[in-house]
């Protein structure tokens, strides 16, 4: 007897069948297909995925269920006491009936399989070759369709090649909350559509795609595009080759490519990933398998945004700006030499070097840089955040984030209550989002999002809106009798995102709500590599292993193990990123090292591009030519993430390890940095990949003790005055990102950019939906289409980094600052060119 | 040779380096290398169906000094290398290697850690012959390749330098010396043909042609 | 039997052996007849309108047990059309210093675009020389063809092309359409004359 549950272990209430003559005791209501999977019998199925709801949609499953007067779909029935089941491996009639439905899905299935994507990964394929008939009884025309429909820009449809499964619309409509997918007519021409206006006479039945904003440029007019942005799970969870990818198409075939696990380097949702590639040319990207984490699923940015490592402008060559003035390849040695000598008169001049790493570095390459920047560079001059930023900020990352906050997937999973500030989770952590819906859909999880108004992220978790006007969260936090007393219930999470930094007051009022209600506290950064960055010290405040920089028992510590003097490690807290860069501005900065940080990223593009011209030495360690390496004194080429090992922490605090996918000759900036201080006469040891995961590991924790929580005021949102609005914006998923750059076709369904204003304020400005309507500061002003939403009266929601959009670029500020808003386009030139960077 | 390093490069040398050059490619004897199958192939060669005495290599040389061609014929293994390596440093210039078969030429289908994926790893290959075996035909075939190379080869120690002067001279023939395929190059009708596809980059389309030309069972719309 | 007669007898065997014929080939005066189904150089055939066979599906390349052959797809559409149907192969290479004549390629070939030859002249000095590339491995384009990239001449669907393919030359090399054999097509079996 096999038991696939201990009897009576937990509390399972358990039920004894026989499935092939052998006896086994499974837990009440598991389905009789996963229990024959724990036994090791497979029965073939197409439909069946167990992260879907049951289906019996494909009937490839069929056994035999003694009792039963037809063969059953073993995917949808429940294992009962005493049942006995006889699959195909014991039953000649659940293999006629098997070998019966394979021939009826094989009947109008073409037989194009040569140039099929699926094939050779195809599970139609597999089980035509092991079950199928060798010739077909079926001596008719095939069912032809049109081939293929473009769904989406990525993602392309072959209606003859489905066989009726559901499990993309099921995805969609369950995992996703994207309806954009359904079963269309009836009968044998029943098929897989997006919805037309036509089939609803203009007037399809779903609110979710009518809101302004989410509607695209249409494969054929009046169709409705798929652009989900988890439409990439459909393509990979698809048993046929009915859906694949515009990228991929035709690229490669499974047999040829060989797969390398890996971890998505694009958000702090810390992915698994699997990366084929082929002749050192990465091919594809697919979701990895980790029930911990991403379970199967990944975002269509993860998945298809990763031609950036291959552009044109990578940088192969150290460069170095020589007597002419304009940068020229040079050997590594001379770079290095060059690199060590600006810094070392930096270091020693008046002002000091600055360090700004950016939130791309994995955690080995954030230590490198934090190592580095004490060891090598004697200061404390080191910033992580290419972003809006606040002191408090740091603060609250070092008294509560720090080391690790309890918050982990599984805690979603299982909570009753969440509250959501500053986090836009469908845009700024897809995982996340999947996970909250995923609880919302269990049943028992009320989500509150604190936010200025209810997304279409948000309505899809149907979320109880708190209204903020941006700046005013923090007073909220504190006051707001709801958020509180959701935060009571046992199980509820408090989660904030990266941009509550910006919000005066907030943090600390998230922190403090968190100690009064009991609620677990997550902070959940945009970046990947933000939250190791903040473990590896890349902090003004904070040395690594969460070690104020304040503390001399801290500093003591490190000294030692990094077999230092005492007093190398300055004990007072260095500059921020918006220091350093007005520093820097004014001449007060001797040199930076800027590791991947894109100025336009900064609170303020215009200053941060002043303070690169302006600094004395500019060190860049880049993966292709950017704003920072065009301003640089010396260039150093690095690995991107593809071609590196390495290590993620996820907004959990969770190590997502990744070994190197492509072999190739380009450095970590971890290496890189080792080879300047050896110039400098340091050895940092940060050479090798492994001896920093050693040194990591090695790290003691801290005897010191922990920087007190921040404890900052609000200062409550400001008051716009008369044509003017207080500013909210954040940044699509899908925007211009410069790792998404060369992805056109995932460029192709990112969200329309538009201006989102209430009611009332549409109608003082007499605007309608799809107005042009103007946000504008003394800087600059953007002209989108006006989305008329339900905001509060006074504040206009603008993207951050989309087309048309450069919010920090164009106007110079961010969110919770007034602006002016106008109807129509402005007179006179228009200072903001769409898109244009 | 010796008189080539002494006197100016240019007139004087053209008839002698034709005459040497004659003399040199007219009696390769070969030092044999049969490490596997191909060799089977290469001994049907020598042998009097195919009779590789009729360009005057009737004798393979087990003894290296007494040879100028080595055909490496099959694969060469890890082990084998050092003895190869051994035996080409043992012949006297001026010296050629064939590599014979592809497992000889890049490993051919042995892409594994026990077989030198070339055997030009080891030593200079001045004529790759794929195959698996390659027929005695194509044996032949690569060796003429190779003797109307070493026909054009220019003398002395400049011999690189010399002989890209001379193509961009323009005077080589405009079928580089080694690439056309022997029974284009001893039938003059089909030479010109071949000359004529070349400068038009159509050789290949052209030997397609002349062997559907050549099928009877494609004259006769799918009858044999 | 004496010495003398035995020399005589033996000499004679020798002697006789100069009124024989001479067994000796004239290669490469003379290119010997190879057997019909000779494995040598490949061809990738062509439709009877030009459009190329290869489908660009790679089979080819995953039957090869030398890893000789590389195949990159692309997408036809209507303005660059290669092949009838969506895809073509946009790469094709050949390494004849891996190839070793075994055919796997041509029986996995779906489209019976890729088919062998009996040329076998193949030696190179060097090994890039060896790598044959789509350029060379097509047929030559024979009277009535056009060269790719073109719309589709025999049909609106690939159908049009695949349908009654079978009775099509055996080793069809594009010779459906060659002027030769249209002479000796008696009973009007391939698609010869249709495009005329």
């Amino acid at each position: 007897m096999a038991d696939v549950v201990k009897a009576g272990s937990n509390g399972v209430e358990t039920v004894t069948l026989t499935i092939d003559g052998v006896e086994v005791t499974a837990p009440k209501g598991a389905l009789l297909i996963r229990v024959a999977e724990q036994l090791g019998i497979e029965i073939p199925r197409f439909c069946d995925h167990p992260l879907l709801a049951p289906a019996g949609a494909c009937r490839q499953c069929l056994v035999e269920v003694e009792g039963q007067r037809k063969p059953v779909a073993s995917c949808t029935q429940t294992v009962a006491d005493g049942m006995v089941v006889k699959t195909q491996l014991t039953s000649p009639v659940a293999k006629k009936a098997q070998a019966g439905i394979m021939e009826l899905l094989l009947i109008n299935h073409p037989l194009d399989c040569p140039m099929c994507d699926k094939g050779g990964e195809c599970p139609l394929q597999n089980q035509a070759m092991s079950t199928g008939r060798t010739d077909t009884r079926f001596h008719d025309h095939k069912r032809e369709y049109p081939k293929p429909v473009a769904i989406s820009t990525q993602v392309l449809l072959d209606r003859e090649r489905c066989v009726l499964c559901q499990r993309c619309t099921r995805f969609s409509d369950e995992i996703a909350g994207d309806r954009f997918i359904d079963l269309m007519d009836r009968s044998a021409a029943e098929q897989i559509g997006v919805y037309r206006d036509d089939a609803f006479s203009g007037d399809h039945p779903r609110s979710a795609i009518d809101e302004p904003g989410y509607e695209q440029e249409t494969a054929e007019p009046g169709d409705e595009p798929f652009n989900s942005y988890f439409s990439g799970n459909t393509v990979q969870i698809c048993p046929v080759g009915a859906l694949t990818g515009t990228q991929y198409r035709f690229r490669a075939r499974p047999f040829d490519l060989v797969s390398s696990p890996s971890v998505c380097e694009h958000c702090s949702a810390g992915c698994a990933q699997r990366t084929d590639h082929r002749r050192g040319k990465v091919m594809r990207r697919l979701a990895g398998d980790d029930p911990a984490v991403n379970e199967e699923w990944n975002c269509d940015k993860g998945r298809w945004g990763f031609r950036y490592a291959t552009a044109s402008d990578r940088i192969t060559n150290p460069m170095v700006r020589r007597e002419d003035g304009e940068l020229h390849e040079a050997s590594w040695s001379e770079a290095l030499e060059m690199a060590a000598e600006g810094l070392r008169n930096a270091r020693d001049g008046a002002y000091g070097v600055g360090v700004l790493t950016g939130g791309r570095l994995t955690v080995e390459d954030a230590y490198a840089y934090a190592k580095f920047a004490r060891v090598a560079l004697r200061t404390n001059d080191i910033d992580f955040r290419a972003r809006p930023l606040s002191n408090e900020e740091a603060d609250f990352l070092g008294s509560t984030v720090v080391g690790g906050t309890d918050v982990t997937y599984a805690d979603v999973d299982a909570a009753s209550a969440a509250v959501v500030v500053g986090l836009e989770p469908e845009e700024e952590c897809p995982i996340l989002f999947l996970r909250l819906r995923k609880a919302y859909r269990k049943g028992g999880f009320a989500v509150t999002a604190v936010a200025p108004f209810l997304s279409r992220g948000f309505t899809k978790l149907d979320a109880a809106l708190v209204e903020a006007v941006p700046g005013g969260e923090a007073d909220l936090l504190r006051d707001d009798p709801r958020v509180a007393e959701t935060l009571r219930a046992p199980g509820a999470l408090l989660i904030v995102g990266e941009r509550l930094a910006t919000v005066p007051g907030g943090l600390s009022a998230a922190a403090e709500l968190a100690a009064r209600t009991g609620a677990k506290l997550a902070w959940v950064p945009r970046r990947a590599g933000d939250r190791g960055a903040v473990d590896a010290g890349c902090l003004p405040n904070l040395l690594p292993g969460g070690r104020p920089v304040i503390e001399a028992t801290a500093r003591a510590e490190l000294a030692g193990i990094w077999d230092l003097e005492a007093g190398i490690i300055p004990s007072r807290p260095g500059r921020s990123t918006d220091q350093m860069v007005a520093d820097a501005a004014v001449g007060r900065l001797g040199a930076l090292v800027v590791a991947g940080v894109d100025p336009a990223d900064l609170a303020d593009p215009r200053l941060a591009e002043q303070a690169l011209d302006n600094v004395g030495f500019l060190v860049s360690l880049e993966v292709r030519r950017s704003a920072v390496s065009r301003r640089a004194d010396v260039v150093f080429p690095v690995a991107p993430v593809v071609e590196k090992a390495g290590s993620f922490v996820d907004w959990e605090g969770r190590l997502r390890t990744f070994d190197r996918v492509l072999t190739t000759t380009a450095m970590t900036d971890a290496r890189v940095l080792d080879a300047i201080a050896a110039q400098l006469g340091v050895a940092l040891g940060t050479g090798d990949v492994n001896a920093v995961r050693r040194e990591l590991g090695g790290l003691p924790a801290t005897r010191a003790d922990r920087i007190e929580p921040p404890r900052v005021s609000g200062i409550g949102a400001a008051r716009p005055g008369d044509g003017e609005a207080v500013l909210a914006t954040w940044h699509h998923l899908i925007d211009l990102s410069r790792l998404l750059e060369g992805d056109e076709y995932l460029a192709g369904t990112a969200r329309v950019p538009v201006v989102r204003l209430g009611k009332v304020l549409a109608e003082r400005l007499g605007v309608a939906e799809g107005d042009p309507v103007t946000v504008g500061t003394e800087r600059g002003a953007l002209t989108l289409p006006a989305a008329i939403t339900e905001l509060p009266d006074g504040v206009v929601w603008v993207p951050t980094n989309s087309p048309g959009a450069t919010v920090r670029r164009t106007l110079g500020v961010t969110a919770g600052a007034v602006v002016k808003v106008s109807a129509g386009a402005p007179a006179g030139p228009i200072l903001a060119s769409g898109g244009s960077r | 040779m010796g008189i080539e390093e002494k006197l100016p490069s240019g007139v004087l040398l053209t008839t002698v380096e034709r005459l040497v050059n004659w003399s040199r490619k007219s009696s390769t004897w070969g030092a044999t290398f049969g490490l596997a199958c191909c060799a089977i192939e290469m001994m049907a060669a020598g042998a009097p169906h195919y009779d590789l005495g009729r360009w005057g290599m009737e004798v393979f040389r087990a003894s290296p000094r007494q040879a100028d061609l080595m055909i490496v014929a099959g694969r060469v293994s890890q082990k084998m290398a050092p003895v190869l390596r051994q035996i080409y440093d043992q012949m006297s210039e001026p010296k050629w290697v064939l590599s014979m078969g592809v497992c000889a030429s890049s490993g051919g289908m042995f892409n594994n850690y026990a077989i030198v994926q070339g055997v030009d790893h080891v030593v200079p290959v001045d004529m790759y012959l794929p195959g698996c075996p390659p027929r005695p035909e194509m044996l032949i075939d690569a060796i003429l390749k190779l003797r109307e190379k070493i026909l054009y080869q220019p003398l002395g120690a400049g011999g690189r330098r010399m002989l890209e002067a001379r193509a961009a001279a323009g005077k080589l023939p405009a079928v580089a010396p080694g690439a056309m395929p022997s029974s284009y190059r001893s039938d003059k009708a089909k030479r010109v043909e071949w000359e004529q596809a070349v400068k038009e980059g159509r050789e290949e389309q052209l030997r397609i042609e002349k062997w559907m030309e050549a099928q009877r069972h494609l004259q006769g719309g799918g009858r044999w | 039997m004496g010495a003398v007669t035995d020399s005589v007898k033996g000499f004679g065997v020798t002697f006789s052996h100069l009124f024989r014929k001479v067994v000796t080939t004239d290669y490469p005066f003379e290119q010997p007849k190879t057997a019909p189904r000779y494995h040598g150089r490949h061809i990738l055939n062509r439709h009877p309108d030009g459009l190329e066979k290869c489908i660009g599906c790679e089979l080819c390349a995953w039957a090869c047990p030398a890893d000789a052959i590389y195949v990159q797809g692309g997408d036809n559409t209507d303005e660059q059309r290669f092949s009838p149907g969506e895809r073509y192969a946009s790469v094709y290479q050949i390494n004849y210093a891996r190839c070793i004549f075994c055919g796997l390629c041509i029986e996995a070939c779906p489209t019976r675009s890729l088919t062998m030859s009996n040329e076998y002249e193949l030696a190179r000095d060097n090994r890039r020389d060896l790598i044959f590339t789509k350029e060379q491995l097509l047929a030559p384009l024979l009277p009535g063809m056009e060269h790719p990239p073109h719309p589709m001449r025999l049909g609106d669907s690939e159908k049009d092309y695949y349908v009654g393919a079978l009775t099509n030359p055996g080793t069809s090399a594009g010779a459906e359409r060659a002027p030769w054999s249209q002479q000796h097509t008696a009973d009007g079996s391939g698609s010869a004359g249709e495009l005329s």
